[in-house]
């Protein structure tokens, strides 16, 4: 039968053309895919198709002024396996069993989990991880890797911190300055099948790590030294619980040590100290670890006792209501409206001077001074030195100032502020607020970091802490130079008496809360050279035994440390 | 314009042309197919050449089908038309009860027939069957397809065997209509109407889509098949295949998705194989390639020598339109996930064999051309 209606033949190039219109929407559908979105499906088909392996960085190093090195890196090897492509577990149990040194279970579980990269163990010397390569087992990766070091230990534990097992700086500098010390991630990218099992001929991809930056700190490895042995024999001899020493230059408040003793031990911090070591293993392991790791200059307060007359004594003369030649009498005690404040020479000073008042250091003459000043306006120098707000130190964990509210100071809570009571400060904010007193009236920023260098010692980042100047006149910030330094020569700080040096200083005995605890805090704070300081030492025993007065025994510890410094800062005598 | 070729006796035609693209398609998809196969198989069955081998054997009895179709007048088919459609709607129905002993199961539906090691899927045979039956049909009753009616009459003989189909694979049933509606629309000289049912069918397809519960989780599959989780896994590892391609693809052999990531990427997927390692230049010629070959069956069926055989190759040409325009628009997420193979290069034998021999029946028609009334 023969057909040759045209209709059908049209409908039949219809039928063509239709599925050509369609061919070409798929084409155009294709472009669109493949030129224009390629670039997204490439990624994510790569993020697929590649397993990644961390290089780690190596950590920046932390060094002190001089370029000494306090914390760097150790090379280790970080072993893992990859369950799919090893081919003989059994022979590769036994030998990480051997060179590992871990239980067999343990890394049989491991080795027979099914995950794309079990890690065996970290931190294992370099040595090892070589002869663990050395067996050749498929399946078995030796990483390398770095394990933070710290040179010597102990030293500055609680300021420069230590890292954990990512690499990330858990407290002190290692945590603030993390950023700068950590460096970038390198990678390793293997070309995997969707089972994992790496495929052959196909190259490793490599982004190399980038290592962290050096940071360079104002600490001084030899005075941190010299302090942590001052503290150390202090700790010993007056059995204390805790001795604390912050030196630091007073005219730009860069810290120069920082001693909380006992130290823990930068290698091993999780490791309990010796002092500590009854609490291994029970509930309250963590709480001590905790406590070992505390940096009491800075996370914890006190009340600061007489050395806070140093701050008394610049806000009456900064006011104006009293002149270094005012007399005054001390029978012993001073009634202040129901109360009787005792002086702590029970039997009096009698007649005294305001400057043989503060080498008494006679609570009478302070109180008279501070009910001058009024309770309103000692409030407000309070605020204008910068005792109400954190000194912005930059370690973690700055506690702030426990202080009366302006409107509850009555004349009582005036008189004990006036020497040093009633309300709390950190050490560090003690120190701070007698360099900005004594070295013209300017609030110095304290601080530990200085800059950032990189591996070449080329300075990348100067870090800047800014100065509040004209907190006090020049002329008070003088007089107060002078009166601190009789305070040594001829007062109660002699015992930090130095042949040949002028320096200036206040002792301090404070009792701790609860008074009926008769446990007390020693302290003395210094500087020298008197006229011109620039350094300045805050010494701070805790519950010591026997004789707990600071002339007498934190003094002595400031005037070791001053004794070894000053000669080593060269500063003429 | 009449060919002529050794002097002038010969009058009778042959499609090389067809002949020699179903070959160069046949090769490719082997080269593709070994390509996207080798490393899993070797993975699976420790022989990289297991997919390969089992293909080779499908095109060894497709090229004996193809050659019998070829070499058999077509005509002959006249008298299998019903045969084909009741047989094919027995072996469904064999399928549907899944009769025990007969029947296997394969990726959670039971979709074969097996008798002893013969086994195939009566869903392809279906597609043959209703070429054979439509064309028989249409052909008794020319005139008839003026009216509405009557067109209507043998659109319902199809229900039952496009039901039977749907029920467990829809894909199919859908190819298996548009075949029907193809043929429909050659014979029949209304335009309107059937405009009319290819919007109704597309409003029908949506209605199913959202009906069916599994259905539309590929729908959302579709829409976002990244937030998709499983069910749009295999939509966006083909994606990724494609978009790692670019312009010239990455070489033959070089696919990284093909190493487990498109699950199966020899069946279903491989196009997204052939982007990823021909680029978007391959692809495009592959495609060329399926229209070229779309475009050889339209001349032959033109030029057939009588409206049966036009027919037939309509239906052919409209069978390999459909699964080549739904296998493409799948992998590119065009259009929701189904299984549609691409004819000739995706691996699977039934198909295979059944296209074969399709292409054997094209090639029969090709030879009644005269070569006195090619236009």
């Amino acid at each position: 039968m023969e057909w040759n209606k045209t209709y059908h033949r049209r409908k039949i190039c219809i039928i063509f053309f239709s599925v050509v219109l369609m061919s070409m929407v798929l084409c155009g559908r294709l472009v669109y895919l493949m030129l224009f979105e390629g670039k997204y499906y490439e990624t994510q088909a790569k993020d697929l198709q590649q397993r990644e392996r961390k290089i780690k960085a190596a950590r920046g190093k932390i060094l002190d002024r001089n370029g000494v090195v306090l914390a760097d890196n150790k090379s280790v090897c970080t072993i893992s396996v990859i369950h799919n492509q090893i081919k003989e577990p059994e022979a590769v149990i036994a030998m990480l069993v051997k060179e590992l040194g871990i239980p067999e279970e343990k890394v049989r579980k491991r080795v027979e989990k099914y995950s794309s990269l079990e890690k065996i163990k970290s931190n294992v010397d370099k040595e090892t991880g070589n002869r663990i390569l050395a067996y050749g087992y498929a399946g078995v990766k030796v990483d390398e890797d770095y394990k933070r070091n710290y040179p010597y230990d102990t030293l500055a534990s609680k300021v420069l911190g230590f890292t954990g097992g990512d690499n990330q700086g858990i407290i002190g500098l290692e945590s603030v300055y993390d950023k700068y010390l950590e460096g970038t991630d390198g990678l390793i990218l293997t070309t995997t099948d969707a089972r994992g099992v790496e495929v052959d001929n196909i190259g490793e991809e490599r982004k190399e790590p980038v290592a962290g930056n050096n940071l360079r700190t104002s600490l001084d490895a030899n005075i941190q030294m010299f302090a942590m042995q001052a503290a150390n024999k202090a700790y010993i001899q007056k059995e204390a619980d805790s001795v604390s020493i912050i030196v630091m230059n007073p005219s730009d408040g860069a810290v120069m040590a920082m001693v909380d003793y006992p130290e823990f031990h930068l290698n091993e911090p999780f490791q309990l100290i010796e002092e500590y070591k009854e609490y291994e293993g029970t509930k309250k392991e963590q709480e001590y670890c905790n406590r070992m790791w505390r940096n009491q200059c800075i996370n914890d307060t006190y009340e600061p006792g007489s050395t806070f007359k140093v701050i008394t004594a610049a806000a009456a003369l900064e006011e104006g209501v009293v002149s270094l030649e005012d007399r005054f009498h001390c029978p012993g005690y001073i009634v202040v409206e129901d109360r009787r404040i005792r002086c702590h020479k029970t039997t009096g000073h009698g007649a005294e001077s305001f400057v043989e008042g503060i080498e008494n250091s006679c609570n009478p003459v302070f109180i008279n001074v501070g009910l001058r000043i009024g309770a309103d306006h000692f409030y407000d120098y309070f605020e204008q030195f910068g005792l109400l707000h954190k000194t912005g130190i930059d370690l973690p964990g700055e506690a702030s100032t426990i202080m009366h509210k302006r409107e509850k100071i009555g004349l009582v809570e005036l008189a004990t502020i006036s020497f040093g009571q009633s309300f709390q400060i950190t050490p560090i904010q003690l120190a701070t607020t007698v360099s900005s007193i004594i070295n013209g009236g300017n609030r110095v920023t304290p601080h530990v970091g200085m800059q950032v260098e990189n591996g070449d010692k080329k300075v990348i980042k100067t870090f800047d802490f800014p100065a509040q100047e004209g907190i006090c006149r020049e002329e008070t910030s003088e007089k107060m130079r002078f009166l601190l330094e009789k305070v040594v020569s001829e007062g109660g700080g002699n015992k930090a008496y130095i042949e040949g040096y002028e320096i200036g200083g206040k002792t301090a005995t404070s009792q701790t809360l609860p008074r009926s605890a008769h446990k007390y805090i020693s302290s003395f704070l210094g500087f020298a050279p008197a006229d011109d300081p620039k350094v300045l030492v805050l010494v701070i025993i805790r519950n010591p035994s026997g004789i707990y007065y600071g002339g007498t025994i934190a003094a002595p510890v400031a005037k070791e440390i001053f004794e070894n410094i000053l000669p080593y800062l060269e500063l003429e005598q | 314009m009449p060919k002529r070729r050794r002097g002038e006796k010969k009058t009778t035609y042959f499609d090389y042309n067809l002949l020699f693209i179903i070959i160069f398609l046949l090769c490719f998809g082997l080269v593709m197919l070994y390509s996207s196969s080798s490393y899993t198989s070797a993975n699976k069955y420790g022989d990289s050449a297991h997919y390969l081998k089992l293909q080779a054997r499908n095109i060894a009895i497709g090229l004996v089908f193809m050659f019998y179709f070829a070499k058999k007048d077509y005509h002959v088919w006249r008298k299998f038309g019903r045969l084909a459609y009741w047989g094919a709607l027995g072996f469904c129905f064999v399928v549907l009860a899944k009769v025990p002993g007969l029947t296997r199961s394969s990726h959670g539906q039971s979709r074969w027939i097996q008798v002893g090691p013969i086994g195939f899927q009566p869903s392809e045979l279906a597609k043959i069957a209703i070429i054979i039956y439509l064309a028989m049909l249409i052909e008794r009753i020319p005139k008839q397809l003026d009216k509405v009616s009557s067109m209507a009459k043998v659109g319902i003989r199809l229900v039952p065997l496009v039901l039977f189909v749907a029920v467990n694979n829809l894909s199919t049933a859908i190819i298996i209509l548009g075949i029907a509606v193809c043929m429909l629309f050659v014979a029949s000289p209304k335009y309107k109407e059937f405009f009319v049912v290819a919007v109704l069918g597309v409003l029908f397809i949506f209605a199913f889509i959202n009906i069916a519960s599994y259905r539309s989780d590929r729908v959302e599959a579709w829409k976002h098949p990244e937030t998709a989780g499983d069910k749009g896994y295999q939509t966006m590892q083909a994606l990724y295949a494609i978009g790692s391609g670019k312009l010239f693809g990455k070489g033959l052999g070089q696919s990284l998705q093909k190493l487990g990531n498109v699950p199966e990427a020899q069946n279903d997927m491989i196009f997204s194989i052939i982007c990823e390692e021909l680029g978007l230049f391959g692809a495009v010629c592959v495609i060329l390639l399926f229209v070229l070959m779309l475009w050889r069956m339209m001349v032959i069926a033109n030029n057939a020598k009588d409206l049966y055989g036009a027919l037939l190759v309509t239906g052919i040409m409209s069978h390999i339109a459909i699964q080549v325009v739904l296998n493409i628009a799948v992998v590119t997420n065009t259009i929701p996930n189904t299984g549609v193979i691409l004819p000739f290069i995706s691996y699977g034998g039934t198909s295979l064999v059944f296209l074969m021999a399709e292409m054997g029946l094209a090639l029969s028609v090709s030879k009644g051309i005269r070569l006195d009334t090619i236009e």
